[in-house]
């Protein structure tokens, strides 16, 4: 077997690898050897068959499995004696005009690990922002989840209905005098200014009283959802049964048995911990930043094409499917397009950290336990149909590429503690407001890396989007919550870092404030519409 | 040429495939070679057919019938076909690749 260099540029490696027929032959002859005792063929007993028989008959199959444990082999091998280190699966291809009988010649090419002295993981000092629970603000969302679960009351009989009184109606709707389906109801209860009828409906009942009877000519909307009914007028015979005005909930125990709680302190407590779950993903999210930043700046090293570019693609691919969900999706296509090289550099960035990580990992013999792993498993299983949780189970036993994007995530996260553990910790007590000012700030201040602090905290480092998913529902839960909110948040972000840095005061102030209804809302199970738009303007 | 054709049609018929079983292979020691052969065909019919198809000279056949096995199909006993076997041995230095057939 002969080597010879044909590129070394970087961290790029090329090889040339000549095999000398001989000695494919004589792997050939061996593997008959091996292969004979096991033979079967009519005429012979079993493993009698001569060896030039066998080679006559599975030849072929034999040559073609020996030339490919040779190319294997001679590139393990030279991995082996030129103690490199790849980064990704080598390329290895046979050239052209290989036959059986000739001299293989075998282009490898390949990107190494850079050389990264592990980095010193002692004396890293980290601020551990604690968000202490206001008070006010449990009793703020205890509000919120009052007013969602109002009762309402008979009012007098002579109480005209105003905005925000609850009316029960009979209505019958009909198009051009003709009753249409879904048009009819009885005894229906309707919260004026709610909004869940048509639009212009509510406003027209607006001064009713009991025992009134009024039509109501409304227009169905353009993007009705009913099809047949959409952009036509409609006339609704609308009798009131009944005119309630809405009481004011108290907070007591009372309240907190309605939703299924055993007391109101139950239900405090309840909040709080939720809102202590949330600050505290917040807070892990700016230390694991701090802490990312930090082993960023200390080190600079050449990061391997290859693993950039696959880890682009994979920010490139999430980009354009949260474009195409935009409503204006080609300007979003294109405000991206434009920011290509920002989001190279944080795919960079990624595989940096990712690389720096894992290395300070082995170094300090950071681990995972196969029951760790078997509960990832489990855990990663979930997203599967009971039927296939199995053949999922079995797959990841077969395929050690695929168990390695799910140990990713949680090696990580390790690794992470590890640090935390060893980096010297100081507590300070700040508001929640000060913390994701904390985030944002470190954010704007690495002016054209911004982003890039984005992508870590997120996945800190150079991991597979499934893994991603892992990543956060095993261990790290609390990070959940901002990696899945920086998602659509990213891109606004972006057009965000380009407006003048007055225009970003107030807007991250609105964010902030925004982000505290979201989680309020969370208990009335009506979180997903309002955390939209919050994420949005974050 | 269409001569030619015709008698080679004939020498294919007589021959009908090679016999490769261990036994063949220690035939093939002593330079010969074990076809299996139709069941009428004559020793030197034989001969002019291994002759004619494989370019070889030979020096002796040897054939035997291999009288077919009885046997029942539920419970209605038939007879397995026949089989003639030649035992062809060639001169010294010719030879044939049994396996590559013809």
């Amino acid at each position: 077997m002969q080597i010879t260099e044909t590129a070394n540029e970087g961290l790029k490696r090329a090889y040339l690898i000549t095999i000398p027929a001989s000695e494919i032959d004589d792997r050939i002859k061996a593997e008959v050897k091996r292969i004979a005792p096991q033979v079967r063929m009519p005429g012979f007993r079993p493993g009698k068959v001569p060896a030039n028989l066998v080679r006559k008959m599975h030849g072929e199959q034999l040559h073609a499995q020996v030339v490919n444990d040779t190319i294997q082999s001679s590139v393990d091998e030279l991995m082996k004696d030129k103690g490199l280190r790849p980064a990704m699966q080598p390329t290895v291809a046979l050239k052209d005009g290989y036959d059986q009988g000739k001299d293989a010649e075998i282009d490898v090419s390949l990107e190494i690990l850079p050389e990264i002295d592990t980095p010193d993981v002692d004396g890293i000092k980290l601020e551990r922002l604690v968000v202490p629970v206001d008070e006010s603000a449990i009793d703020e969302t205890l509000q919120r989840i009052a007013d969602q679960n109002k009762t309402f009351k008979d009012a007098a009989k002579t109480k005209k209905a105003a905005e925000g009184d609850q009316v029960i109606i009979d209505f019958v709707g009909s198009i051009d005098g003709v009753e249409f389906e879904g048009g009819k109801a009885e005894d229906a209860p309707l919260v004026l200014g709610s909004g869940t009828f048509i639009p212009g409906f509510e406003d027209q009942l607006t001064g009713v009283k009991t025992g009134d009877e009024k039509v109501v000519k409304v227009t169905f909307p353009e993007d009705y959802q009913a099809e047949h009914l959409a952009g036509k007028d409609a006339e609704f015979a609308v009798t009131v049964k009944a005119v309630k005005t809405a009481e004011d909930s108290k907070i007591d125990d009372e309240f907190a048995k309605s939703l299924g709680l055993e007391s109101a302190d139950k239900l405090r407590e309840l909040v709080k911990a939720q809102m202590e779950q949330e600050t505290a993903g917040l807070t892990r999210t700016q230390m694991k930043r701090q802490l990312l930043d930090a082993l960023a700046a200390g080190h600079d090293f050449a990061v391997p094409e290859g693993m950039v570019d696959a880890e682009f693609e994979q920010i490139w691919q999430q980009l354009m499917q949260e474009a195409s969900r935009e409503e204006d999706s080609e300007a979003a296509v294109k405000e991206i397009e434009s920011e290509r090289d920002d989001y190279r550099r944080i795919a960079e960035r990624r595989v940096r950290l990712g690389l720096l990580l894992s290395e300070i990992g082995q170094a300090n013999g950071v681990q995972i336990s196969n029951q760790e792993m078997s509960m990832l498993m489990q855990q990663a299983a979930q997203q599967y149909r009971p039927e296939d949780r199995e053949r999922f189970m079995q797959f990841i036993q077969n395929e050690p590429m695929a168990a390695a994007q799910l140990r990713a995530p949680l090696y990580e996260d390790k690794v992470v503690d590890f640090l935390f553990d060893k980096a010297e910790i100081e507590e300070r007590e700040v508001t929640r407001e000060e913390l994701e000012a904390a985030i944002e700030a470190e954010e704007s201040t690495e002016a054209e890396a911004a982003k890039a602090k984005k992508a870590p905290a997120k996945k800190a480092a150079a991991k597979k989007a499934p893994a991603k998913k892992a990543a956060a529902k095993s261990d790290d839960k609390a990070d959940e919550k901002p990696a899945a909110k920086k998602a659509p948040a990213k891109k606004a972000a972006a057009s965000d870092e380009k407006k003048p840095a007055a225009k970003k005061a107030p807007a991250k102030k609105a964010a902030a404030s925004d982000e505290k209804k979201a989680p309020a809302k969370k208990p009335a199970a009506k979180k997903a519409p309002a955390k939209k738009p919050a994420a949005k303007k974050d | 040429m269409a001569k030619k054709q015709e008698i080679d049609a004939r020498h294919y018929d007589v021959i009908l495939a090679p016999h490769i079983t261990e036994k063949a292979t220690l035939a093939s020691e002593n330079n010969a070679v074990v076809f299996k052969v139709a069941n009428d065909a004559t020793k030197p019919q034989i001969r002019d057919a291994v002759e004619a198809l494989f370019d070889v000279k030979v020096t002796g056949v040897n054939t035997i019938v291999t009288k077919g096995k009885v046997k029942r199909w539920r419970g209605k006993p038939y007879r397995r076909n026949d089989m003639k076997k030649a035992i062809v041995t060639l001169k010294d230095g010719d030879s044939i690749d049994v396996t590559s057939g013809i």
